[in-house]
């Protein structure tokens, strides 16, 4: 008589059976553990807002049983950490990466903040294109849920109606907004941190600020665009600083490219830009000046 | 071309949800906000102990029907309560999920009153089933549903509507509900025990 919605609840009970095999249960805060999703062979993803701890950290499997795992890495700016967990024969996530999400897509969300796992369901209420966090990060297209979050919702994997995963699930990225990190950029930084410990990014160590350039001086100086960025704060000792930018400098173009956003510089500053020479265009007393900048690497939690 | 699903999927939504409004009931105290029950056999409906303060109500049938509901057993601890009607409900009772167990994503249905709109429907999945310890069932089923007060003592049902239980309480965001079969071996041991 309901063959169809009879079809579809249980589609959507061996979806949440079958991809909960690889979510685990983490306990690395005090309190509600947060969940994981076992990414690669014994390679845990979480997120980082909730490991308060890098030592002890023990996983609850899906068969109920607790394993210890150790921190391979974490990244702020994405909000996502990686775990290692020798010894263990978890199937790993199985990840759709053919087929990009779409907005209206019904998609369930798992966890497991303790023995059990949960499920909430939903629907893609946005796909964002690439976008920056305000620490720098890129993430692909961060996917934002009409889904409600309870217990476990951070660190677990957002599924289809298949059960195959789109991304990594967290409330610590767009204040407290349920959003999906997509497979794409979980899939850098995994790699990135198992090889590094930490996601690399340049930077200048500048704070800029948009202006327009007066349109006499702009006519003047022959400017394709008549606004700048105005450098207001300078890192003393920092890449820019050493490579002689001035307070009150208005850039003008970085690598070729011309600046009217805070966010296009960084753009120009991916983790392998580090030790390699941009070309910038600066008005400084009324004249356009070339100079050579040589982004750093960014230490931890600091902006451009 | 796979077949389109779409139009058959929301007529049958819309058939158990017909379904599952025939055996649900209004709970109307003089002067307080209505509740929901649950048609059960013998007669009985079945709704929170919350929802009823004094020894009766007044039950309104989904046929439109007007009875006396007096109350025939209560538990707190449960917040349940069973209310003998009369006259006597002509319309057929709920029937309970007896197997197979719920699972975690399943469809759920529920019905209730929300701010007085009768027979308001809502549609969510399983969110947990707690693991059974020493072979008690567990206390509550958690359902990612979206309840208002009103819905307090309605069903909630599967795909098939087929009661699972009975919503109680929403916590965290999350409707809580008595499992179906713990209402049930309530109803046969508390009624039983005060009919002579």
């Amino acid at each position: 008589m309901s063959a169809v919605l009879q079809s579809l609840s249980i589609e959507l009970a061996d979806a949440v059976e079958s991809a909960g095999r690889a979510v685990v249960a983490i306990h690395a805060r005090r309190r509600i553990p947060a969940s994981g999703v076992h990414w690669r062979p014994g390679v845990l993803v979480a997120t980082h807002h909730t490991i308060n701890r890098e030592e002890n950290i023990t996983v609850t499997l899906p068969d109920g049983t607790t394993a210890p795992a150790s921190l391979a890495g974490r990244d702020p700016s994405t909000d996502l950490a990686v775990l290692k967990l020798p010894g263990q024969s978890l199937p790993t996530a199985s990840l759709r990466s053919d087929r990009p999400p779409t907005v209206g897509e019904l998609v369930i969300a798992l966890g497991r903040p303790g023995p059990s796992v949960t499920a909430s369901w939903g629907v893609v209420s946005r796909v964002d294109g690439p976008w920056r966090t305000w620490q720098g990060a890129e993430i692909d297209s961060l996917l934002r849920l009409d889904v409600a979050i309870y217990d476990g919702f951070s660190g677990g994997p957002l599924i289809d109606a298949g059960g195959r995963v789109l991304g990594v699930n967290t409330s610590g990225l767009a204040r407290g907004v349920p959003v999906t990190i997509p497979v794409a950029t979980v899939e850098r930084v995994v790699t990135e941190l198992l090889e590094r410990g930490t996601i690399r990014r340049a930077y200048l160590g500048i704070g800029t600020q948009p202006v327009r350039v007066p349109e006499s001086l702009a006519r003047k100086l022959e400017l394709e665009s008549d606004v700048g960025l105005l450098i207001v704060s300078l890192e003393s000792g920092g890449p820019a600083d050493r490579d002689g930018l001035l307070l009150g400098d208005v850039l003008l173009e970085l690598d070729g490219a011309g600046v009217s956003d805070p966010r296009d510089v960084l753009a120009k500053l991916g983790g392998d830009r580090v030790g390699k020479p941009l070309t910038a265009r600066v008005i400084r007393g009324g004249e356009v000046k070339a100079l050579q900048l040589t982004p750093g690497e960014r230490p931890t939690s600091r902006a451009a | 071309m796979t077949a389109s699903v779409t139009p058959g999927l929301a007529q049958e939504v819309a058939a158990a949800v017909d379904q599952l409004r025939r055996v649900t009931v209004q709970v109307r105290m003089r002067g307080a906000a209505m509740g929901a029950g649950v048609l059960w056999e013998g007669g009985l409906v079945i709704t929170n102990a919350h929802v009823v303060r004094g020894d009766q109500a007044t039950i309104e049938l989904s046929d439109g029907t007007v009875g006396r509901g007096r109350i025939v057993a209560r538990d707190l601890k449960r917040d349940l309560a069973a209310l003998e009607v009369e006259p006597s409900p002509a319309l057929e009772p709920a029937v309970v999920r007896d197997s197979p167990p719920l699972r975690v994503g399943e469809l759920v249905i529920a019905i209730g009153h929300p701010g007085g709109v009768v027979g308001a429907a809502t549609l969510g999945i399983v969110h947990v089933v707690e693991s059974e310890r020493e072979g008690r069932a567990p206390r509550w089923i958690r359902a990612d549903v979206r309840l208002a007060p009103g819905f307090s003592g309605g069903p909630l049902a599967d795909a098939t509507g087929r009661l699972v239980g009975v919503n109680t309480m929403i916590h965290g965001g999350l409707a809580l509900a008595v499992p179906a079969r713990a209402v049930e071996a309530w109803v046969r041991r508390a009624h039983a025990a005060v009919t002579p």
